[in-house]
């Protein structure tokens, strides 16, 4: 497949949801529309900030990450909302699936934007016909607006999906590069953040243009392999496939939490590690992955930044183990100044079908018991059916917002 | 302090000394050397506070003049700079000054150093031990017994009692046994015991440091006991480590007693077939190899999703109990075998989730503790 989609001149899509949690909410309660609405997480904290708003209330210079008390300062009348995310989820579902009759190559991104590989499906109305029929269908069915992007590869759509927001058809050819990308500044261009941004302009890269001519040798040097990568895009050029599979190649599974205030005490430190911990143990257990390697974040007061971790002696999935090595990784590297942000990532997951365990010489007698126990449920299941023994997990008790989003898109294969 | 020195023995001794000084230490002067000049010789001292070493060089060594003494003294030199610095000089002798305020002069020919020390009075002292009541090994089995032994302590630092290796003296004979929980290396000499029973763990990295060394002599190592050091002297070099503290696990309990499976295998062969099955197991995270047992076909096979597998079958030479299915990390098989030096090598398992035992078919010195793969 791969070898098929690369011969041809694809023609991609990226289909890109406008503001997707409000308009979510608006679908689900007409009498919404056309006011400003926007969903904001637990309002009282640091972190309650605005997660999305619907273009009404950007109207009154509402935007996504602004503080719940300066958007109210700008839009009394706002509408907050708490996110419903199991609306939002069934919402993106229902989208996924008007996509892929559309395609059988639809590449899920996150729960609000995807790309799809029509190349071998708009046959006779043209791209663009086709295209507008997707939007229409998912503003029909699902009563949510769209941009979607219409470029011969995945960099130039989704660069192209961003061009005309609500409800927009954006066409990118290679050849219009130089006239549309070239003269904004390089910071705009999908792939390239502040920090990259920053280390460009040291070398006098300021626009996507001087990236497209740039010497590559010297970007490599800058910026490694990415360097290559960001030049080919700057021109056009991206030859990565559109790929179903892609939501699946997960590697790693991280939870990390803004604290509400600087703290530098090490127990209450310690206390949110934890419950890091417990979140990436639950969503581990819940999409029965093992972790091979453990990071933690810690940002300090400072914003300086840092990612530390070990390879596992063995795969871990239990919260308590977690965040036994959470908290080693942290003593070790914790310089004792105040603290912004924890994060605890679990590395190179396995499925846990597939983990296999170096047995310890002080324990392998629980692992033996462990044994016997599966062995005694698989037997019993294998006389009384599958559903006579469960165990006792609440499954997705704990995904949280933010990880939430790429979580369920996985789901169904589980 | 003034002396003249032949370079040789000077580097040497220097060298030794390095083995314990490290630029990451908390304590500032250990980055330093320290050299102290006595009417019979010279005494260089290295430490990092866990690992001391003092190195001796006569004045006089079988009729030949190897330090000629011209004033006693001391003085502390940057370890690091000063070993440098003798390497690279260009006579076979150098000559050594301490001059005010701990400026030193290091001349070899027509190069002269001026480099600044450090007063000798604030390097610490070193761990007393009561150099009486000592116990007395040849240096080749002491190299051998750590050998046996080091390979298998902890790397991490999860639990810190495992990075050592536990020494028990009593009953004749001395027990060596490390373990990182994964498998378990336990050695057995005889040994002239005294009244009092020993039972210490000395670092593993100590003893590394130690076997490095010492050269490979018939000669005798003494050894010292005190609560929390242990020293090691040999004719020229006295080498002290801290002990760990704790009370390191009951080996004898660990060790299992039954026995479900009984198989004898030529070492070197099983050894050759898992090196070449460990190409294949290396590619997977836990380097594991599949053992299974059809009476006396042993079949030896690894598998790595993606990358290949790997059959091979070796003819044991005795068979007794039941046949069995067992993974295990090829690492640690391959570890064991290499300390075994018989021909022949019986393995008894007792379960595929329980520990198995190595041994030479003929030496009851060396036993081996691996812990198995479980696999899903």
């Amino acid at each position: 497949m791969e070898a098929k989609q690369r011969n041809k001149a694809r023609v991609i899509l990226h289909i890109d949801m406008n503001s997707f949690y409000a308009s979510v909410e608006v679908a689900h309660n007409p009498t919404l529309k056309g006011k400003p609405v926007a969903i904001a997480g637990n309002a009282k904290e640091r972190r309650g900030v605005i997660v999305t708003c619907s273009y009404e209330a950007r109207a009154y210079g509402v935007h996504a990450t602004m503080p719940v008390w300066e958007a109210l300062k700008k839009c009394p009348n706002l509408i907050l909302m708490e996110p419903n995310f199991d609306l939002y989820r069934e919402a993106s579902m229902n989208m996924f699936e008007i996509l892929r009759q559309y395609s059988d190559l639809v590449e899920p991104v996150s729960i609000d934007e995807g790309y799809l590989d029509i190349t071998d499906h708009y046959g006779e109305i043209g791209a663009v016909e086709y295209a507008k029929s997707i939007q229409k269908d998912i503003l029909n069915r699902l009563h949510l607006p769209s941009s979607i992007g219409i470029a011969p590869n995945k960099f130039l759509a989704k660069t192209a999906s961003d061009m005309k927001k609500p409800m927009g058809i954006f066409i990118l050819r290679k050849r219009d590069v130089p006239e549309v990308l070239w003269h904004l500044p390089a910071s705009k261009m999908h792939g390239i953040g502040d920090k990259t941004a920053e280390k460009l302009s040291s070398v006098g890269v300021y626009t996507i243009g001087d990236l497209a001519n740039f010497d590559v040798k010297i970007l490599t040097q800058l910026l490694g392999v990415n360097g290559t990568r960001l030049k080919d895009h700057a021109n056009g050029i991206d030859h990565r496939v559109v790929d179903p599979e892609s939501i699946y190649d997960f590697k790693s599974i991280g939870n990390s939490t803004t604290l509400p205030r600087d703290i530098t005490n090490q127990q209450e430190l310690y206390t949110i590690l934890d419950r890091l911990s417990e979140k990436v143990a639950s969503r581990l257990e819940y999409k029965e992955l093992m972790a091979t390697k453990l990071h933690i974040t810690i940002r300090y007061k400072d914003r300086k930044t840092y990612n530390r971790g070990c390879t596992l002696e063995n795969p871990l999935d239990k919260s308590k183990d977690i965040s036994e090595v959470a908290r080693v990784l942290f003593q070790k590297n914790w310089d004792g100044s105040a603290v912004r942000l924890l994060g605890v990532t679990a590395g190179e997951v396995i499925e846990r079908s597939s983990a296999s365990k170096q047995l310890d010489l002080f324990t392998f007698s629980n692992d033996e018991k462990t044994v016997h126990l599966e062995e005694a449920i698989s037997s019993l299941k294998e006389k009384y059916g599958e559903g006579i023994l469960q165990k006792g997990i609440k499954k997705e008790a704990n995904l949280t917002e933010n990880s939430f989003s790429k979580d369920f898109l996985r789901q169904k294969k589980e | 302090m003034k002396i003249i020195i032949q370079r040789d023995r000077l580097i040497q001794g220097v060298n030794d000394c390095l083995r314990a000084i490290t630029s990451r230490t908390t304590l500032a002067i250990l980055t330093n050397i320290k050299l102290s000049v006595e009417k019979n010789g010279l005494i260089l001292t290295g430490s990092d506070s866990d690992i001391s070493i003092e190195t001796f060089i006569p004045a006089e060594e079988a009729g030949d003049e190897i330090i000629e003494i011209k004033q006693t003294g001391s003085i502390c030199l940057k370890a690091s700079l000063f070993s440098e610095i003798i390497k690279k000089l260009p006579q076979d002798t150098v000559e050594l000054e301490v001059k005010e305020n701990y400026l030193t002069t290091i001349k070899s020919g027509k190069s002269e150093f001026k480099i600044n020390g450090l007063n000798a009075n604030d390097y610490p002292q070193l761990p007393t031990v009561e150099k009486d009541n000592g116990y007395s090994i040849p240096v080749d089995l002491l190299k051998t017994i750590i050998k046996q032994t080091v390979y298998a302590v902890a790397t991490t630092e999860t639990r810190p009692i495992l990075t050592g290796v536990n020494w028990v003296i009593e009953d004749g004979k001395l027990t060596c046994a490390a373990t990182d929980s994964h498998r378990l290396s336990k050695k057995v000499i005889p040994f002239i015991t005294k009244e009092q029973k020993i039972n210490i763990i000395i670092p593993g990295k100590s003893l590394e440091e130690l076997s490095k060394i010492l050269i490979d002599s018939a000669e005798s190592v003494e050894i010292f006991f005190t609560k929390n050091q242990v020293l090691f002297k040999s004719k020229n070099i006295m080498f002290y480590s801290r002990l760990l503290e704790g009370i390191y696990p009951d080996i004898e309990r660990l060790i299992p007693p039954d026995t479900k499976t009984t198989i004898v295998l030529n070492t070197k062969d099983f050894l050759k077939s898992i090196d070449r099955a460990s190409i294949l197991a290396r590619e997977n995270r836990t380097n594991t190899v599949l053992f299974t047992s059809n009476n006396e076909m042993i079949e030896i096979s690894s598998f790595t999703p993606e990358v290949g597998n790997v059959v091979e079958d070796i003819q044991a030479s005795q068979f007794n109990g039941e046949n069995l299915k067992i993974s295990f990390n090829a690492r640690y098989v391959i570890d064991a075998l290499r300390t075994i030096d018989d021909e022949e090598t019986i393995i008894r398992f007792t379960g595929i989730m329980r520990p198995f035992v190595l041994k030479g078919a003929g030496d009851d010195s060396i036993t081996q503790l691996i812990l198995p793969v479980r696999t899903v």
